[in-house]
């Protein structure tokens, strides 16, 4: 095709009085394009007709330097080309000294960057494949009859799977429920039936109880469903759906486990769960010998913040046993319940609750560590505690003791069933040596989770969703509810989070929405979280492929299968488009339409480098697009000077950064190169949540190359910065401006 | 560490706190704000573990511990509760259940403070002093005692008074020495139980100590919400002692001064210096007890102090003395020699309800909210003896601003003072 490019300056904001708007004329004519067009708002409709006027009459690569590429979207959207964006507003005149040499080279460099990549970027056409609309709800207890409902209810059939016989899950199998509505004093009849009642009467939704699922391939829009039915005869099912939510709640703490707080060993110590079954046939009794149960100890966090067993809050236990007192109060107003706690966890209107319990005198609440329970006469439990606040040890004796388990998701981990499987595989071959010895170990420590598989994907990184902390498949980042890392599959109810049942419902809601809106961008082509829209996708140039694998495995999302042979398999629709493929690929055969090693490299050499006996250093910064270069947007806004020695290209996660970009720059003649990305970690807030660990990795590989070369290693530099932190990114870079500014010059400057 | 504590939970103990005024303590989270803000908090948080064992109705722990007594009600605690709990109404109900505790007879302690048994604890002294009246001709003949000229002699003589009174106060000293002792033993019993039992200080030491503590109201002077009540308390307080002097004074005038070969001046005139003395006392004691009216009503919101009929009936008591004292005065300096029949039935009449109010006041002591006078007074000696915590003038907490409206939460107090 052949390109026509055009330069539109817009003098709006502060540019047209900072810039030689002439000059620029000059570069983007040196750069080989003759078009240039300036204009006093270009955003407005006359500025946006001039270009539009030139698009119908053959402009095909307009290049808009105006605000940031992150404003004025719609305005200039042009059918059927691609617009280069160049930030001359937040990222040139808006943080830098205006009228100044240095910045009209910024200024300057940027617009031959922007023409560079309009050179070779084309417009990304969108994959369109029939995709199915239908969505599979696995689980049905609250939160998964919440997704069928809201799913059904926005006009997509709906596949619910739940392997129990009836629906309902737990809270069905709970009488009484936290109140869910004002005043928030008592506990609640269950409203579970009336949801089961739903669901049944929805016509769009089609349930299967005592069901698994035996199989699922394919991608969004298109996933193939095998589903197994147990009961009279075994039954296969086969159907496409088009996303997953995953509702499969949650396990209660395995309570053998708290032998010290006499479980199994003093027959009245009982766990919050036996207590539900207790309360929901009458009053509390005490299973050694079946009287009344007249004085209840309640062990809140038993097994819970607790570093030997579940290190996390299970949200409910304070507001379940406070119900449970209440209840078996009204049961047996003979009774009296003591409830030791480590702090009373009531959210939001519960507090109301909370206080409701503690207006009854037979209710007595006090702050203890407990420590060990043990058996007097009679097998009545006595509780000892450190009293932290009176600074006492305390001792108690109770009739029965109700141990507030918490709850453990009930998730399956797709990587480690993954590591099995492969070890297994190394395992049967029997080849003898070290790899034999550590498979073995793999498959001896990874046994118990055999058999726990949910959804069996068929996916090269294993048959089911990763879990991330404390075996949640939910990254719990404030910013992506409910997703997971296989696109098209979300998480919702106690799987995701441990919470209450109107949470559930409420995630249920909020999963079945994201749910519906995969396949609705799916049948556009489009991706989804993090790059709504994004029609592009990458493209393998495979005959150079040298099976290296290095791409099916770093993809944080499971888009790519494997041949035998170990070539990569594309599946568009599960891909999130962040290219950390491209950046991993050492043979750089992955590519996109409007992003590739090439266009980078294209930018990054378009860069004009001043000779060594100038002094004006050059650096390289690669923004992360999510957080960093939106986070320089602000500063810019904020009018927040920085060095005007560096030079930024965004990019769509510091994991596609393809190392040879940062030998093309050192070879160049960049001084320096400044890496800022999202944080990596457990609490990472990396949205393609794996790549600014592995350029992390690459970096200190990157290191490694610089010793070799002889060259400072502090001339790369690789930054995290939340998005709220923008105002630290100027500093940042007059920091490390400065700092090469001290090492000197690239002795490579000028070869 | 002591051994672990048995606990055990008394549901009815705390239903018995709530029930004399310390309602509110269930709502206690244990977050120890009244102890950080408390005067008297030292290492072992005061009044959080108070807060903690009456929730969990530690009866024994309760009545026997000092540091309830230390406690002045300043209130606060209960300003800065941000539950509500008000601790200081609990420490009060505290007090008042444990003179009730260490009663001896228990039943008094009813009879003395419950306002449905107030007809029946009037009813008492009316009773009595009706008898002794009945019985006033007879005894004297039998025993061959002169009716006594002053005024009011003629009418209740005083060796009537003094043998009556003193038979009753001396049984009420009784029942105050015993309550008073259990109550020092119970403290000792549960320090060493807690391992905490020391005596740095001797107790004449002790006693001085509490006694300058009490004169000048050295810890009465922490309270801040409740400020007014320290005034209103001295002046009570040093009108009742210069009334008990010129009491004193009186029957050492009467019958000692006599054997003394010195004239008795009783009753005295009005520019006698014990009478000046005792008019000025009881002009402290109406003083006193109207400002504590006044401000129990005046100070509201959250640092006010709950009021209940332990309270309530003292402090009327009070100035029912005070007032029918001046009254029975008053007619005694303005009636003739011969006075008309129904102004002397008026004054006689008086003269009655001031003797069923004093009867009320000495007899009831032990039992009603006057024991504080004992219980508080012990426990400021052990405390002394037992080297507790003495507070000390701090710089005062930094005032909290209020918060704006859609902020306040049922039960949190912002109020700024």
């Amino acid at each position: 095709m052949d390109r026509k490019l055009a330069v539109y300056v817009c003098k709006g904001c502060d540019i047209g009085a900072s810039l030689d708007i002439e000059a620029l004329k000059d570069v983007a004519s040196e750069a080989g394009v003759d078009a240039f067009h300036e204009h006093e708002c270009l955003c407005g409709a006359a500025g946006r007709d001039l270009i539009r006027q030139d698009v119908l009459d053959g402009v095909n690569a307009p290049v808009v330097a105006a605000c940031s590429p992150r404003f004025m979207i719609d305005a200039f959207t042009f059918d059927g080309c691609r617009t280069e964006r160049v930030n001359l507003r937040e990222h040139v005149v808006w943080s830098h000294e205006p009228n100044d040499e240095d910045t009209q080279m910024l200024a300057a460099d940027y617009l031959r960057m922007g023409i560079a990549r309009a050179q070779k970027a084309t417009l990304p056409e969108p994959f369109e494949e029939e995709v199915n609309e239908d969505i599979l709800v696995v689980g049905g207890g609250v939160s998964g009859m919440s997704a069928a409902l809201g799913a059904a209810g926005a006009g997509h059939h709906v596949v619910l799977v739940e392997k129990a016989e009836s629906l309902g899950g737990w809270m069905s199998r709970f009488k009484r429920h936290i109140p869910h509505e004002p005043p928030y004093r008592d506990p609640q009849p269950s409203t579970v039936g009336e949801q089961i009642d739903r669901v049944r009467a929805d016509d769009r939704i089609q349930v299967f109880t005592g069901t698994t699922i035996e199989k699922i391939t394919g991608q969004p829009g298109q996933f193939d469903v095998t589903l197994h039915t147990n009961g009279g005869s075994d039954t296969t099912s086969s159907m496409r759906v088009g996303a997953i939510v995953q509702a499969t709640g949650w396990k209660p703490y395995d309570a053998t486990r708290l032998g010290h707080l006499g479980y199994g060993t003093c027959p009245n110590v009982i766990t919050n769960v036996q207590m539900e079954e207790q309360l929901a046939s009458g009053p509390p009794t005490r299973p050694s010998d079946g009287k009344p149960a007249r004085r209840i100890a309640f062990i809140q966090c038993a097994g819970s913040r607790d570093k030997d067993h579940l290190p996390y809050c299970s949200a409910v236990c304070c507001r379940v046993s406070i119900k449970q007192a209440l209840t078996a109060r009204e049961l047996d107003p003979e009774c009296e319940v003591y409830v030791l706690y480590k702090d009373i966890r009531t959210p939001g209107q519960h507090e109301d609750f909370y206080r409701r319990a503690q207006e009854d005198a037979a209710i007595f609440f006090t702050k203890a560590e407990v420590e060990t329970v043990g058996e007097a006469g009679d097998h009545n439990p006595v509780v000892r505690a450190k009293n932290t606040l009176v600074g006492e040890d305390i001792q108690l004796e109770a009739d029965l003791v109700v141990l507030a388990t918490g709850m453990v998701p009930a998730s399956a981990d797709g990587e480690a069933l993954r590591r099995l499987a492969d070890a297994k595989s190394v395992v049967a071959k029997g080849e003898a040596g070290v790899q034999l010895e550590t498979a073995k170990e793999t498959v001896a420590s990874l046994a118990h989770l055999e058999g726990g598989e949910i959804l069996n994907l068929g996916y090269r990184q294993g048959p089911d969703l990763p879990v991330l902390k404390y075996d949640f498949p939910d990254s719990h980042f404030i910013c992506f509810p409910y997703e997971s890392r296989r696109t098209g599959i979300y998480a919702a109810g106690c799987v995701r989070a441990p919470e209450d049942a109107q949470l559930a419902r409420e995630d249920g809601a909020g999963a079945a929405l994201k749910a519906i809106q995969t396949v609705r961008l799916a049948k556009k082509g489009e991706a989804v979280h993090p790059r709504w829209g994004d029609v592009s996708y990458p493209d393998f140039n495979l005959q150079r492929c040298t099976q290296c694998k290095r791409c099916t495995e770093e993809c944080p999302f499971g888009t790519l299968n494997e041949d035998v042979k170990g070539t990569p398999q594309l599946n568009p629709i599960r891909c999130r488009r962040c290219g950390i493929c491209m950046g991993a690929c050492p043979e750089r055969i992955i590519s996109f339409k409007d992003y590739s090693v090439d266009i980078v490299s294209s930018m990054i050499k378009a860069v004009d480098i001043p000779d060594e006996f100038e002094e004006k250093p050059r650096l390289l910064g690669l923004l992360c697009e999510n957080d960093a270069y939106p986070a320089l947007d602000t500063a810019g806004l904020k009018r927040i000077r920085h060095s005007a020695n560096i030079r930024f290209i965004p990019v769509r996660c510091l994991g596609s950064i393809n190392t040879v970009w940062i030998a093309d720059a050192l070879s160049r003649g960049y001084d320096g190169i400044l890496l800022v990305g999202c944080r990596s970690g457990a609490d990472y807030q990396c949205h393609f949540i794996r790549g600014s660990e592995l350029m992390e990795t690459r970096s200190s590989n990157i290191q490694e190359k610089l010793k070799q070369l002889a060259l400072e290693e502090e001339r790369v530099r690789l930054e995290q910065l939340p998005i709220n932190e923008f105002d630290r990114l100027p500093e940042i870079i007059n920091e490390f401006a400065a700092q090469i500014d001290e090492i000197g010059m690239n002795p490579f400057k000028g070869f | 560490m002591a051994e672990a504590v048995v606990v055990r939970p008394d549901r009815k103990f705390v239903e018995e706190i709530i029930a004399a005024g310390g309602g509110d303590l269930k709502h206690c989270m244990q977050c120890a704000n009244c102890s950080t803000v408390c005067e008297l908090s030292d290492g072992r948080p005061f009044p959080r573990k108070e807060m903690v064992w009456a929730q969990w109705g530690l009866k024994d722990r309760l009545v026997a511990d000092p540091d309830v007594w230390m406690c002045h009600q300043c209130n606060d605690c209960s300003r800065r509760c941000p539950r509500g709990a008000r601790p200081g109404d609990m420490l009060a109900a505290v007090r008042r259940l444990t003179v009730a505790h260490y009663s001896v007879p228990r039943f008094m302690a009813s009879l003395a403070n419950r306002s449905a048994y107030l007809p029946l604890a009037f009813l008492v002294p009316i009773v009595l002093l009706a008898v002794a009246l009945l019985v006033r001709d007879p005894i004297a003949q039998a025993l061959g005692l002169e009716t006594e000229p002053a005024f009011y002699a003629s009418f209740f003589p005083h060796w009537l008074i003094i043998g009556l009174y003193g038979f009753f106060t001396g049984l009420a000293f009784v029942a105050a020495v015993v309550g008073v002792l259990r109550f020092w033993r119970a403290m000792k019993r549960s320090d060493e139980e807690l391992g905490l039992y020391a005596t740095p200080k001797g107790i004449p030491a002790s006693v001085v100590g509490a006694l300058k503590d009490i004169l000048t109201h050295y810890r009465f002077g922490f309270c801040t919400a409740q400020k007014p009540r320290r005034l209103a308390h001295l002046a009570v307080f040093y009108g009742f002692l210069a009334l008990f002097v010129v009491t004193s004074w009186a029957v050492v005038d009467l019958y000692v001064n006599p054997m003394l070969g010195i004239a008795s001046r009783y009753p005295f005139d009005l520019m006698h210096p014990m009478k000046i003395l005792a008019n000025v006392g009881g002009v402290a004691l109406i003083y006193g007890a109207v400002k504590v009216m006044v401000d129990r009503k005046r100070i509201q919101g959250p640092g006010a102090a709950a009021s209940t009929s332990f309270d309530w009936i003292f402090v009327w008591l009070i100035l029912g003395v005070g007032v029918t004292g001046f009254a029975v005065e008053i007619f005694r300096f303005t009636v003739g020699p011969e006075p008309a029949a129904t102004i002397r039935t008026a004054a006689y009449a008086t003269y009655f309800v001031h003797l069923v109010l004093v009867f009320q006041l000495l007899t009831y002591l032990p039992f009603s909210k006057f024991a504080h006078v004992l219980y508080r007074t012990v426990a400021m000696v052990y405390a002394e003896h037992t080297g507790r915590h003495r507070p000390v003038h701090r710089p005062q907490v930094p005032q909290i601003a209020a918060a704006p409206a859609e902020l306040r939460l049922q039960g949190v107090t912002t109020e700024t003072h």
